[in-house]
């Protein structure tokens, strides 16, 4: 039996195969094609990172025959568009963007050095949540997923949210992951009154449960807590199964309020790598162009059309991997 | 329900305000004495009237007083709030809508909308409008508040997304609004209709007056008018920069503004926190705050060169050499404060290199193409060391603050107790130094008075 060595870099001999013979421009999403005339595109020739930048194509067939003669390491697009894209001139809008990397999570249960089949669906998973708040609290249309090949883009083309500066994304990538611990004592008239986050069933505080749950249902005895030590994380992880059903009070009083808050604390102040940030605030971001070939592991950059679904390795494998003689 | 409050108490730019700046009539009144200010002004209820100084006599007394009143608010130890009670009498509207209009006029005309001046015209109306609105009657105050805000928000299904600038300016928090499907609620029923039958074992109208109630919309209101104050004040600046002779009267009260603001910081010392121009001093690293700490112990390679780079280069080089920079709003080069650039090569640069040389792999060994970067953050363009000639190439970047280095390094920052009052590693190392003298300060008084007696 054929082994199939997935995950491993591409040689230029297979770039070559890849876009010469598999790869087409019909691939590349409308989003882009539509609007190519305003956006950048960005090549990486050898592999040392996209220094051939400032790349304008009039229309599809001029980025098809561009892309079928150079076969490049890899390709990107602009998040952005322009009016002179030349010289990233006069900035109209660009696409609200998050990268979340399989390799960078804060909290994963393999041990691979790079990316594996685990941890790209653990990646899936929490692109999953962040689309659910996209939709149901930002309520934001236009939500496109993309495989990158170590991870996933989420690229919203909503014009509501389209124009917003770096700071407004900024705070929406903090609501979005989770990264505050929300309010737990609120004052009213004549009285304070206290509500944990887990009994507001709507809003940030409900966003912020469930990535706490998440990550609570991810962590393993190996995982390190900052201001969490062995006995606390093995209490978490001997009484984690109370939040599967929801049941954090319970969960809470197992722990002790002031350990379930150490916990609580640490993980928020983890949550913030879930995804890539500096990403999502640049105005001016190129991402890896979807259809083009992610050298590195050898997957396709890949428009993901049912995210619950999604298999990469069976959706995203270029045929020259499956063609490799071992 | 009546209302006995104008909304142009509150909200100066509001229909009843202009109303008011119409009939004011002749500008140049401005500047005469007023008797029925002086009547209002004295009639207040519980105003100092020990001194005529404290008594505003024309509108542009008032609108000095508006800006003197937040100034030693917020700096002077000694603040008296019965020399500025007046500003809560509900009839001295018609004047204070005058004053605020003045404010914004002078310092749009004069300073531009991105002056300190203009940030603290603003900051005190948000300031204003809160002491206004807690002197009210709760029921007054829940009239107002939903008056104003219909006349603000003239939609009932408001989208997060029009109130961009208030969350660009961070005026409101994304996470403080309770949003669903795209829409902020505000309205209790909507409240109800929309989670009450989520929630369990609480009683929904409480939840509602807790998370949203009037706390919300007050708050959404004041930054309204805080924005729009700060929009008004650039409109000022475009139409200003058009005409050719601004009015003297305006320009007089902005130099008085400023004057204000200079005395409030240098006059009252440390005030209310640690305030006040913090002088340049050798570091202290017990002091720095923990992201710096981490740093300095050195880093792994990841994040590695924008932790040495864009975050401590900065840190370091100001904390050394110009820590009041947030303080004094003034853009400065290094040789305005170290004209021999000798602190920068005996101090702050052999701090910068013993942390490089701390990370795994040291920094500069395996890219020492990266000197030329740490060089060019220092404003020395981009070459291999800080020369003087070079200087002005590039720009002397200033700290990165805690939000920023939560998005681009969030594995340095781990906040302790003293975290929470500041938003840059600059100002925590600020309090720190402060804390240490005052607390050196103390004890040295004990140890005279020991030796004393």
């Amino acid at each position: 039996m054929v082994k199939i060595e997935y995950l491993t870099p591409a040689s230029p001999e297979e770039r070559k195969r890849y876009y010469r013979e598999e790869w087409d421009i019909k691939q590349v999403p409308d989003y882009i094609t539509h609007s190519i005339q305003e956006r950048e595109f960005g090549f990486d020739h050898v592999g040392r990172g996209p220094n051939d930048r400032y790349k304008v194509f009039r229309t599809p067939d001029l980025l098809k025959r561009f892309l079928k003669v150079r076969t490049p390491f890899a390709a990107y697009c602009s998040v952005a568009f322009y009016d002179k894209p030349r010289r990233r001139d006069r900035w109209t809008k660009a696409e609200l963007v998050f990268d979340v990397d399989a390799k960078d999570i804060p909290i994963r249960t393999c041990e691979c050095e790079g990316v594996c089949e685990i941890c790209l669906n653990e990646a899936r998973e929490i692109v999953c949540g962040i689309l659910d708040t996209l939709k149901a609290d930002l309520g934001l249309n236009n939500i496109h997923v993309v495989y990158s090949g170590r991870g996933y883009h989420i690229r919203v083309l909503d014009n509501d949210v389209m124009g917003v500066n770096s700071d407004v994304r900024s705070q929406i990538v903090k609501y979005l992951v989770g990264a505050d611990v929300p309010e737990n004592e609120y004052s009213l008239d004549y009285e304070k009154v206290s509500y944990e986050h887990f009994v507001i069933p709507f809003g940030y505080p409900n966003v912020f449960t469930k990535r706490i749950k998440y990550s609570i249902l991810h962590l393993n005895e190996h995982t390190e807590l900052d201001g969490v030590n062995k006995k606390l994380l093995n209490d978490v992880l001997k009484n984690r199964h109370l939040i599967e059903d929801d049941n954090w009070g319970l969960f809470k009083n197992k722990l002790g309020p002031l350990r379930y808050k150490k916990v609580v604390n640490s993980i928020a102040s983890l949550n913030m790598s879930l995804v890539d940030a500096k990403v999502s605030i640049d105005l001016k971001r190129i991402l890896r162009l979807p259809s083009s070939l992610h050298s590195m592991v050898s997957m396709k950059c890949t428009e993901v059309k049912n995210i619950e679904t999604f298999d990469p390795f069976k959706e995203a494998v270029p045929k020259f991997v499956y063609e490799r003689k071992k | 329900m009546n209302i006995m409050v104008s909304a142009a108490f509150i909200n100066p730019l509001s229909d009843e305000g202009e109303i008011i700046v119409r009939e004011l009539g002749d500008f140049e009144r401005v500047l005469s004495d007023n008797d029925d200010l002086v009547q209002i002004v004295t009639e207040s209820r519980s105003q100092e009237l020990s001194d005529d100084s404290l008594i505003p006599h024309n509108y542009v007394d008032l609108a000095i007083k508006r800006i003197e009143w937040y100034a030693k608010k917020k700096n002077d130890r000694n603040f008296d709030h019965k020399q500025y009670d007046f500003l809560f009498n509900t009839e001295i509207v018609k004047f204070d809508v005058i004053a605020f209009y003045l404010l914004c006029q002078a310092v749009g005309v004069k300073y531009g909308p991105n002056s300190r001046e203009s940030r603290v015209i603003v900051e005190s109306q948000g300031k204003l409008i809160e002491y206004r609105l807690g002197k009210l009657s709760k029921n007054e105050r829940g009239e107002i508040v939903t008056n104003i805000l219909n006349s603000l928000i003239i939609t009932t299904h408001l989208k997060w997304t029009f109130f961009e600038d208030l969350i660009s300016t961070k005026k409101l928090k994304l996470h403080d609004l309770i949003l669903d499907k795209g829409e902020i609620i505000l309205d209790r029923e909507d409240f109800l209709e929309r989670f009450s039958h989520n929630i369990q074992g609480r009683k929904p109208e409480k939840m509602y007056e807790a998370l949203i109630g009037d706390r919300i919309k007050e708050l959404v209101m004041i930054k309204m008018v805080m924005q729009n104050t700060e929009n008004y004040i650039l409109k000022v600046g475009e139409i200003s920069e058009r005409e050719i002779e601004p009015n003297p009267i305006l320009l007089k009260l902005a130099d008085r503004i400023s004057e204000v603001l200079a005395a409030s910081v240098h006059s009252y010392g440390f005030g209310s926190g640690y305030g006040g121009s913090v002088k340049a001093s050798a570091l202290n690293p017990k002091a720095f705050p923990p992201c710096v700490k981490k740093v300095m112990e050195g880093m792994k390679s990841g994040g590695r060169n924008d932790a040495i780079i864009m975050f401590l280069t900065p840190f370091i080089s100001y904390a050394r050499l110009y820590p009041s920079v947030f303080s004094e709003n003034v853009s400065k080069q290094i040789s305005d404060v170290d004209p021999t650039l000798l602190i920068v090569q005996n101090e702050v640069l052999p701090i910068i290199f013993g942390a490089a040389e701390r990370c795994s792999p040291p920094l500069f060994e395996d890219q020492p193409q990266d000197k030329v970067n740490l060089n060019a953050k220092l404003g020395f363009g981009m070459h291999q060391t800080p020369e003087l000639k070079n200087e002005g190439e590039t720009t002397w970047y200033t700290p990165m603050s805690c939000e920023k280095v939560k998005i681009h390094l969030p594995s340095l920052c781990k906040p302790d107790e003293n975290c929470k009052k500041i938003g840059n590693p600059l100002s925590y190392y600020n309090r720190m130094i402060w804390k240490v003298k005052k607390e050196s300060k103390t004890e040295s008084t004990a140890e005279q008075k020991d030796d004393n007696s």
